[in-house]
């Protein structure tokens, strides 16, 4: 099932939508943070559903994982995955501008991720001419274990998804997390209508 | 939807609606939130929110808003983490024992003509899921215990008792520090039972568990290792150490009076004490050497500690 579902002049079209959100959330974020945020250039690729949690097994040292669901006009939906490190978490608080002792580790990470998703998907979704709304975020699992436990008790009801993952790194505070949107393979038929609609304007 | 059924919904609906302007003052609630704050709008609009709702963590909530009106996205803050924000009372009264509404709180950015003006609350009873999580979260944990614990004597059954020795060796191996493995047993207990009846053999099982118990350090690992067996893990402990240990047990044991239906029951046990030594390779391996030292100690006339044969060459040495 390795055929692709986005053509080469898709991708890239989709790679430049994403090059030029980084650009603009980096440079939010850096504003709200006080620090520098930088985004590194991102991967595109296709899983299949059975390939998922083993593609997720990469990212094994993880200690938690946050999840939130996305959702804007045209079909387009996804859900947002923030990865943590094990040492990516120790001044959390510092850098989001709180007093340690006002908000757990897990409150902060929760945070973190949702200002990380909703920054940069908001850019994204005015790129595309677009609005997006959220769920709560959730933090999926907060040890090693348990992440690759929890994808694997996933029934997941599709079979093909686009996986886009986005390194988040902030060399002040000696921090990075791996941001990874998985959009299922009936939302990125919407998508790629959007890519077609953008590149015939060009 | 037209204006008027929005306000008609916002009346309605069972969530809580708070706007605040850019200064955090209250520019509008809707009924749901009026009723639980039990407040009159009159005395709520145009006050700050810190005035109406004193109970606000002030800072964490200026800063939680600062990234809304600064990103123009929206944040979160579930009960999972803060179980309330809004002290305010739930429909569950009577059938759950928190005394606040849990709730889950979306803060979402309000845009005129392209230009942030406002910051709408949406706060949501979540006290229902909140009562159910806690109820399934002890529920596992009981489960979780059950699963580690032995029903009669309450110590830990051998499968998670072999998990902590296969940790500690793992540790002691890996650091080369000191590890000590006693394993006990006690003596002619067929005899006691046929004798006596499985109720009296099961409350000196019972009784040695908790004579044991006592006995030990918070660090040793202690469970029931079979029928009448018992096993303690001695972390950072020499087999002077153990051995000391080891006879402060079978001395005790054997000092020990049960009652029985209004008869004294007395009973010794046979000790086997091993420690960690460099042919270890296997926590099995440190097993079977404290079994055979306690084998020792039953053929040689039981009520005694022995320690492990290459431990005794090594003394000798």
């Amino acid at each position: 099932m390795n055929q692709l579902i986005l053509t080469a002049d898709q991708q890239d079209c989709l790679q430049e939508l994403i090059n030029v959100a980084m650009g603009q959330a980096s440079d939010q974020l850096a504003r709200y943070l006080d620090t520098f945020v930088h985004l590194k250039v991102p991967s595109i690729e296709q899983v299949s559903s059975e390939h998922l949690s083993q593609s997720l097994h990469q990212e094994e040292q993880a200690v938690a994982v946050v999840s939130q669901g996305f959702f804007g006009y045209e079909g387009i939906r996804g859900e947002a995955l923030l990865v943590y490190q094990p040492k990516d978490s120790d001044r959390l608080a510092d850098l989001l501008g709180y007093e340690p002792d006002e908000l757990s580790v897990e409150e902060q990470i929760i945070d973190l991720s949702s200002i990380l998703t909703t920054t940069f998907l908001n850019v994204f979704a005015s790129q595309i001419d677009n609005q997006m709304s959220y769920s709560a975020p959730r933090l999926l699992a907060s040890s090693q274990s348990s992440i690759s436990e929890h994808i694997e008790q996933q029934q997941f009801t599709w079979d093909a998804a686009l996986k886009v993952k986005i390194t988040y790194q902030v060399t002040d505070y000696s921090f990075n997390c791996d941001m990874i949107l998985l959009i299922p393979s009936a939302a990125i038929i919407n998508i790629t209508t959007v890519i077609d609609r953008i590149l015939e304007a060009f | 939807m037209s204006a008027n059924v929005c306000e008609m919904i916002a009346e309605q609906i069972n969530t809580g609606i708070l706007v605040l302007d850019l200064e955090l003052t209250i520019v509008e609630w809707n009924r749901y939130l009026q009723v639980h704050a039990n407040k009159h709008s009159n005395e709520v609009l145009g006050q700050s929110v810190f005035t109406v709702f004193p109970e606000l963590p002030r800072r964490w909530f200026e800063r939680k808003l600062a990234s809304v009106i600064q990103l123009n996205t929206p944040n979160f803050c579930s009960w999972e983490q803060r179980h309330h924000l809004f002290e305010l009372p739930h429909t569950r009264p009577i059938s759950t024992d928190s005394h606040f509404m849990a709730q889950n709180c979306t803060f979402l950015p309000i845009e005129k003509q392209g230009k942030l003006t406002h910051i709408c609350i949406l706060i949501e009873d979540a006290t229902d899921v909140c009562h159910y999580q806690s109820k399934l979260n002890s529920a596992l944990e009981q489960l979780a215990k059950a699963n580690k614990i032995d029903g009669l004597t309450q110590v830990f059954n051998r499968k998670h008792w072999e998990e902590c020795l296969a940790k500690e060796f793992g540790r002691a191996r890996r650091y080369q520090h000191e590890l000590a493995l006693i394993m006990f047993d006690l003596d002619r207990f067929k005899l006691l039972n046929d004798s006596y009846g499985h109720q009296c053999g099961d409350l000196v099982l019972i009784e040695t568990a908790n004579i044991t118990k006592s006995l030990l350090r918070i660090c040793d690992q202690f469970g029931r290792y079979g029928g009448e067996e018992f096993a303690v893990i001695l972390p950072e402990t020499d087999l002077d150490g153990a051995l000391d240990v080891a006879e402060r047990i079978r001395e005790t044991l054997e000092h020990s009076v049960i009652k029985f239906q209004g008869e004294d029951i007395r009973f010794s046990t046979s000790v086997g004490v091993a420690t960690l030594s460099a042919d270890n390779q296997r926590y099995e391996d440190l097993i079977s050497s404290a079994d055979k030292a306690l084998y020792d100690a039953k053929s040689t006339g039981r009520n005694k500690v022995c320690a492990a044969r290459q431990e005794l060459k090594l003394l000798v040495n």
